[in-house]
């Protein structure tokens, strides 16, 4: 199964039903995108560099409690309420439908962190630095990024780029699955999927046409690329 | 008017009215170096934030935003007092608003020049702000001008032209006259401000003109610079913030400081530099009414918005209004007290209007309450935005209160250098009304006073 | 050439005004020198309309022009996409056009005023530094200098306390 670049529209598709919260994507990401470490301080401050988290929310009262999980990235919204308000062009929209962060653009207003719903975006506080010798495993890939500069998730842009030159230079379109983020990679249960919306034989476009299906926010109008399918499937019969 | 004593009488007014521009006493240069060095706090707070980041403020995720845009909301809407002073009083030909005019003009330029620091501040990487600014770059690459924050840019720009113009050209007779009774390098100087004035009569006509077009074009200007303030907040996606309101609300209560600090001022002013002869009671008394007027509009806009968002009780909304309530009771408690009921009861009182100390004490408090509406208006409604997950608060740092305290030394020694460099009152103006407007005239059996059309 | 009378007041001003009328140099020559504006007709009756409204005009056309070339223009050569917001969206085009367009206009009417006061002018010129404490200045312009001699007469018998020209000035 291959497609051409042009009909790509990235997206992802997250089964909640899967997802144990056990939090590896969260690792996998912060290795993967030279995402510089956050204190405990900076943590409880707000200022943790998360561009993927695991939402842990409590339901019901003891002793029938339960945690739900819902990973949180960008969602890379096709309206997205980040992007036009940035004065500088630093956020803007590809024309892959990726929701895209020009790092050496940013001022730093923040006025895109205050208009994302989902609160995705992340800033640096501070210049970026690792405890040795993490700071040795920095990917040449990706810009480490400078304090100043607002930060989110990209969708692995930089395995994107790799995959389609890699292709290219085989003479032929992107496969399905071809391109993995590091979060659908690492996650043991495989509840992250990540592939072309646009293909409708994708693995994520036929998980997208589920019943479960759900999107964040849907009423503000902001059509995510991130599609989740509704957990807890066992506990609500019918 | 006797018109033998004219002469006389012109020079003693000159000299009354310039009493500001005496050589600074002793307590000047104490108040200057005051100001100053709470200026220099301010610029040492701010290299700490350069060097080490914005993690010396109280940012963070969820309020992105703080004390630097609360502070701007704050110091444009002061802004808005000499254009509603000035220009709003001379399109109604309201005469009384001479003496007042020059001074609320001079604040409008020095607060919105403040205000204009506190993006440049507040951005993350302060050394690249000119990325902001249209100018053809090897990458070919233009700001977003569909953002906000570049309708911003260009309406401060042109409100800072703007008043500078209309502050210099309602000066340009002014200083023509310091020119003239000054000696050495000063009389080079204002010469050299006064551009050759010699007050022909076409120079006048066109003055008199031009002034009345001038203010026809700087009143729209102003109220879409707060306009477009509110729209930072509006066009988002931010519970709170996403309302029509905003825009006629944000203008309103610009005014309403702004009118509030003309007030403050003038009572300075006055103390000062000893103007009590032409800073009159009636002065005071017909500025607080249009203090009243104002507070009880912002009163209305306040109560159309609180009410709606009570009744409608969206879950989103109900959020971050229910915060606001539990963890802002005393602060909202101050606002309404300054903003509605203070000044509302008070005004409403003759001898309130024209007692220089309640009037100080109430357009203090007006202030001190419009300064906790904008705190209101940022924080609350990105404590708690959409994701529960990232909910949050925010505290000013040191770093932050430093600079915010810092723009009001600056914005004062910044006035009271004018003061010492130019005429504070507006001399020509107030001198056409006693010479050239007011005439005497046989009624019955007593000689009344007339006052002559303006133009 | 011009020639000026420094008078103690508006009222011998005035006069010295119908004395130079009466001896026949016409109103277009003369004008009054105050540092208070008098309404038309008290000392000089108005010449012609300033037309410094044209400035603002013109400039308020310029600025909207540049406004609407920098909003949606410099869009259309570097088209970045942003949300679903249209390359060139018609609000963002109208705020900036309009700003600009003012602030063009508040210029234009600057340098529309300069122009029509005839500002800024550094040459010496006649002028008395009593005038900015209430004395009036009679300025009599013409090309002639015969009639520079017929003016200082006449304002000397009306009763200037001084009188002067350029050349006094330097």
């Amino acid at each position: 199964m291959t497609t051409e670049a042009k009909d790509i529209r990235w997206g992802m598709v997250i089964d909640l039903d899967r997802c144990t919260g056990c939090g590896a994507c969260v690792t996998a990401c912060q290795a993967e995108n030279n995402i510089a470490l956050t204190d405990q301080q900076g943590f409880a401050q707000g200022r943790n560099l998360q561009w993927l988290r695991i939402e842990r929310y409590w339901e019901g009262e003891f002793p029938h409690v339960r945690a739900r999980f819902l990973p949180m990235l960008c969602q890379h919204c096709d309206d997205a309420p980040c992007e036009p308000v940035c004065p500088v062009y630093a956020s803007y929209h590809t024309a892959e439908g990726l929701n895209g962060q020009v790092y050496n653009r940013c001022v730093g207003t923040r006025y895109c962190a205050n208009n994302c719903p989902y609160a995705v975006r992340v800033f640096n506080f501070t210049d970026p630095s690792w405890p040795e010798p993490l700071e040795q495993q920095l990917s040449p890939d990706i810009t480490v990024r400078s304090r100043g500069v607002m930060e989110k998730c990209s969708f692995c842009i930089q395995r994107i780029r790799r995959g389609k030159e890699e292709a290219k230079l085989e003479n032929r379109g992107l496969r399905d699955g071809e391109v993995q983020p590091a979060c659908a990679q690492t996650c043991p249960p495989g509840a992250i999927s990540f592939g072309n919306l646009d293909d409708p034989n994708s693995r994520v476009a036929r998980m997208a046409r589920s019943p479960r299906r759900f999107r964040l926010f849907e009423d503000l109008g902001t059509e995510p690329s991130v599609i989740y399918l509704k957990g807890g499937g066992h506990e609500h019969p019918g | 008017m006797n018109t033998r004593d004219k002469t006389y009488s012109a020079a003693r007014m000159n000299e009354a009215m310039l009493s500001s521009m005496q050589p600074p006493t002793l307590r000047w240069y104490l108040l200057a170096l005051v100001l100053g060095a709470v200026v220099a706090v301010g610029l040492y707070a701010f290299t700490v934030q350069l060097t080490t980041g914005m993690v010396v403020t109280g940012i963070n995720r969820p309020v992105m935003w703080g004390l630097y845009i609360i502070s701007f909301v704050f110091w444009v809407g002061l802004s808005h007092s000499g254009t509603m002073v000035s220009a709003i009083l001379r399109l109604s030909q309201a005469s009384w608003r001479r003496p007042i005019l020059r001074g609320a003009e001079a604040m409008t330029v020095f607060s919105i020049a403040v205000a204009g620091l506190f993006p440049l501040i507040h951005l993350g990487r302060n050394w690249i702000f000119y990325y902001l600014i249209p100018y053809p770059s090897q990458y070919g690459l233009w700001p977003n001008f569909r953002s906000p924050l570049l309708f911003d840019m260009v309406a401060i720009n042109t409100y800072i032209i703007g008043s500078g113009i209309f502050l210099y050209i309602g000066m340009l007779p002014d200083l023509a006259l310091v020119r003239d009774r000054s000696t050495g390098w000063r009389r080079k100087i204002y010469g050299l401000l006064a551009i050759g004035w010699r007050g022909t009569a076409e120079q006048w006509r066109v003055f008199s003109r031009g002034s009345t077009l001038l203010a026809c074009l700087i009143i729209p200007v102003a109220v879409s610079v707060h306009s477009i303030v509110a729209w930072d907040f509006a066009v988002t996606l931010v519970p709170g913030w996403h309302s029509t309101i905003f825009a006629p609300y944000f203008v309103i209560g610009a005014i309403t400081s702004g009118v509030a600090a003309v007030i403050t001022l003038m009572i300075v002013i006055r103390k000062a530099f000893k103007l009590e002869e032409f800073l009159l009671p009636l002065h005071f008394d017909n500025m607080s009414k249009l203090l009243l007027a104002v507070c009880l509009l912002w009163s209305y806009f306040y109560f159309a918005e609180v009410f709606t968002t009570w009744y409608g009780h969206k879950p989103i909304e109900w959020e971050w209004f229910s915060y606001m309530h539990d963890h802002y009771g005393l602060a909202l408690f101050i606002m309404i007290l300054g903003n509605t009921i203070v000044p509302i009861v008070g005004l409403c009182f003759r001898r309130v209007r024209r007692s220089t100390a309640a009037l100080l004490g109430i357009t203090l408090l007006v202030n001190v309450a419009m300064f906790i509406e904008r705190f209101l208006i940022v924080v609350p409604s990105l404590s708690h935005k959409n994701i529960p997950f990232i909910w949050g608060s925010y505290t000013p740092s040191w770093v932050e209160m430093s600079i915010a305290l810092a723009a009001f030394a600056l914005f004062f020694l910044l006035y009271t250098l004018f003061t010492k460099f130019f005429p504070i009152l507006a001399i020509t103006d107030v001198r056409e009304q006693e010479e050239a407007l007011i005439g005497q005239q046989q009624l019955g059996r007593a000689r009344v006073e007339t006052l002559v059309n303006e133009e | 050439m011009e020639i000026l009378g420094v008078f103690a007041d508006l009222d011998e001003a005035a006069r010295a005004v119908d004395d130079l009328l009466a001896i026949g140099i016409p109103e277009t020559k003369i004008t009054s020198l105050s540092s208070v504006p008098y309404p038309d007709g008290v000392l000089v009756r108005e010449k012609h309309q300033p037309r410094f409204y044209l400035g603002s005009l013109a400039f308020g056309a310029v600025g909207a022009l540049i406004g609407f070339s920098l909003a949606a223009g410099t869009a259309w050569l570097y088209p970045l996409q942003t949300g679903d917001k249209p390359i060139i969206s018609i609000f963002p085009v109208g705020i900036i056009t309009y700003e600009l367009m003012m602030l063009f206009a508040i210029i234009g009417t600057l340098v529309g005023m300069f122009w029509c006061m005839g500002l800024p002018d550094f040459r010496p010129k006649p002028y008395a530094a009593e005038i900015a404490i209430g004395a009036i200045g009679i300025l009599v312009q013409t090309e002639h200098p015969g009639e520079v001699e017929v003016a200082r007469r006449a304002m000397q018998s009306s009763g200037a306390q001084r009188l002067c020209t350029e050349e006094d000035e330097e």
